[in-house]
């Protein structure tokens, strides 16, 4: 079929985001084709030590990163409204968990097919409170709905440490290595250690390309669209241990640097404004606000939510492991330490002024800016603007609202421009 | 030389007319918000008042929520700046605005030349806004305009919720019901807003002087309470209402002049 007339044409996807669709792909119909085997298939909490499991090849998804594929779709809708209605759940609780756990039920109906990535029920589930603190009740409903185990890291916050303290650190390394033994025992798999040592490895190896591709754009103009990088943080999620992502990286990497070459860049129009993005993607509303910030020439250049994934520790250290794992989710941060960090990033990479999602689903995350940005404001001189959205639930996020709010933080950010270049 | 400022908001059209961006040569309000003849209606008022024609207007800036669908327009900016350049007209000393509008509540700071240096809106509820006192005053079956005085007779105040219009309107529902005076009971309704509203001043941080600007400023009762609970004194001027209006206007005289 010829293209349509008056229809703008697609944009090629560059080839490591066809790559990204791949792996994402096979990783979901690896999961299917295991338990249509028989196999256990397990659900994880994003920043979990997915090595273990990985090293004993039992597949494992992601409940977070699926809702987020779905409401990028638009398609969590209906799922919160089952929720909230059919299963009772109050609409105040995270969207991620409402939207997960209507699937859980959706799916026990072999016929349910409107959710997009479907995933297999659990067989077992993985959970660390390193995040939220909200996904032990969420995993708890799991548990109870489904019938099944959950193995849990207790992950203690460092609200009054930059660094997880000696005593956590050996809590959560005994903690991991308990995991182990009772993975082994219900996978009835032995736990091969040089794997072990190979897959963390890897892991370091495709945490440290990410960081060094994110890195790129400190570079102004910047090469990428900044909300481009929500693309390939599923790799980090879904596939942090697998080789597949050092290539796909390494795809990327590579054509991050022919922008930087060729003065190139992905962002749809002239880099006037860069600003730091803070808070989750506004999922179902993501086309908006890339949209709006085209409008204003702002690229939001850098996220903190991408860099969560960069898991940083020592093959073969499981102290260190542990460590990494306690404090890789700024949620498990004072305000202090998380809002320094994002006054750092704000210099690093030469950011105008900082746009805050006031995440309702993630009120851990979105607290930290309303105590925290006199420490933004203070130490870089950037303004800051809030709005209103969520993760997943559309009903929260109003396009009026986000675009009065970037306009009022263009406005700020010409006039200090202006002022600066006489 | 005359530039034409026009506030588009969700419950009112606010006009301006800029002489030489000195003199204010008319003003105009009126009660229809974006969506309706209000933005045409308030160009034809404004016009009117000296008998002016479109032609004579050099330059024609909009703000507020209907921004971006008049078609007269030169170009548009946010009412945040507008409200701070208007307000920078009326009172240059003023370093924190507080603007109550129709569905927007805004705490801005801004510099000596009226440039908005940093702001804070309400998240996604009408609580504190004129929308939260608009029905109130439909509820106790009062002119909007009115509550300020009725309030400004309480002996008592009444305690009225902060947190939600609805929940509020079957709150003020159960006092009226109760028979408690009607003039205690807009004073509990000004306390919330009060209360709302200094939150996100605070949040922002109040450096003196303050000024009111928007709708709400008119209403002597909300002003009062909230002067107690951000314990200064607030600046209001008598066209707070038309700030957005008149800061449209210079920034669009400046737009001239750049």
């Amino acid at each position: 079929m010829g293209e349509q007339v008056g229809q703008k044409p697609k944009r090629e996807l560059p080839r490591s985001r066809v790559l990204v669709a791949e792996q994402t792909a096979k990783i979901y119909r690896d999961a299917f084709a295991a338990k249509a085997r028989g196999e256990k298939v397990g659900w994880s909490t994003a920043i979990f030590p997915q090595e273990i499991c990985e090293t004993l090849d039992i597949p494992v998804l992601y409940p977070e990163n699926n809702a987020a594929s779905i409401s990028a779709k638009h398609l969590g809708g209906e799922l919160i409204e089952h929720a909230e209605g059919a299963m009772q759940y109050p609409s105040r609780i995270c969207s991620y968990a409402r939207l997960n756990m209507a699937l859980a039920d959706k799916i026990q109906d072999p016929a349910y097919s409107k959710a997009d990535p479907l995933m297999p029920s659990p067989d077992f589930l993985l959970l660390a409170n390193n995040s939220c603190t909200q996904l032990m009740k969420w995993y708890e409903c799991l548990s109870r709905d489904l019938g099944i185990p959950i193995f849990f890291i207790d992950c203690l916050f460092n609200y009054y440490e930059e660094k997880p303290a000696k005593h956590k650190i050996t809590y959560i390394r005994k903690q991991i290595e308990k995991y182990i033994w009772d993975m082994e025992a219900f996978s009835g798999k032995k736990f091969d250690w040089d794997k072990f040592l190979e897959v963390q490895k890897r892991s370091q190896i495709n945490s440290k390309l990410f960081d060094e591709i994110i890195r790129l754009n400190m570079r102004t103009p910047a090469p990428m669209s900044g909300f481009d990088f929500f693309n390939y943080m599923s790799c980090l999620v879904l596939a942090r241990g697998k080789e597949s992502t050092t290539v796909i990286f390494e795809q990327l990497k590579k054509e991050v640097e022919e922008h930087i070459a060729n003065n190139t860049t992905t962002f749809p129009s002239e880099e006037k404004y860069r600003v730091h993005w803070e808070g989750i993607a506004c999922w179902p509303n993501l086309g908006h606000n890339l949209k709006t910030l085209k409008n204003y020439n702002v690229n939001a250049v850098i996220n903190g939510y991408v860099t969560a994934w960069n898991v940083d520790y020592e093959p073969g250290d499981l102290d260190s492991m542990a460590s990494a794992y306690a404090s890789s989710s700024t949620n498990s941060l004072s305000t202090n330490t998380i809002m320094n960090m994002r006054a750092d990033t704000i210099e690093n990479y030469n950011c105008d002024g900082m746009l805050c999602h006031v995440n309702r689903s993630c009120k851990m995350m979105t607290f930290h800016i309303f105590v925290g940005r006199h420490i933004i404001e203070e130490r870089t001189g950037v303004p800051c603007a809030n709005f209103d959205g969520d993760q997943s639930d559309e009903r929260i996020y109003s396009e009026a609202q986000f675009e009065t709010r970037l306009q009022g933080l263009v406005e700020i950010m010409q006039h200090r421009k202006e002022a600066n270049h006489g | 030389m005359f530039t034409l400022g026009i506030d588009i908001g969700s419950t009112a059209c606010k006009a301006v007319i800029l002489q030489d961006g000195a003199r204010v040569e008319a003003r105009a309000v009126v009660p229809l918000g974006t969506g309706t003849s209000g933005a045409g209606d308030v160009l034809q008022k404004v016009l009117a008042v000296k008998n002016r024609q479109i032609e004579d207007m050099e330059r024609i800036l909009v703000t507020g929520y209907g921004r971006f669908t008049f078609a007269g327009a030169d170009s548009q900016k946010s009412e945040l700046s507008c409200h701070a350049r208007g307000v920078n007209f009326l009172f240059p000393s003023v370093r924190t605005i507080i603007d109550i509008g129709g569905q927007d509540i805004k705490a801005m700071r801004v510099n000596a030349k009226g440039f908005l240096e940093n702001f804070v809106m309400n998240d996604k509820c009408a609580a504190g806004t004129g929308k939260f006192l608009d029905v109130m005053a439909r509820i106790i079956n009062v002119k909007v305009n009115d509550l300020g005085e009725i309030g400004l007779k309480a002996t008592e105040e009444v305690n009225i919720s902060n947190t939600c219009t609805v929940f509020a309107e079957s709150e003020v529902i159960s006092k009226l019901s109760a028979a408690v005076r009607i003039e205690d009971l807009v004073a509990g309704i000004h306390r919330s807003v009060a209360k709302r509203v200094a939150s996100l001043a605070f949040r922002n941080g109040i450096v003196p002087e303050v000024a009111m600007s928007g709708g709400v400023a008119l209403n002597k009762g909300v002003v009062a309470l909230l002067e107690e609970e951000i314990k200064r004194n607030i600046l209001v001027h008598e066209d707070c209402q038309l700030a957005g209006a008149l800061g449209a206007a210079v920034l669009a005289y400046e737009e001239l002049h750049k």
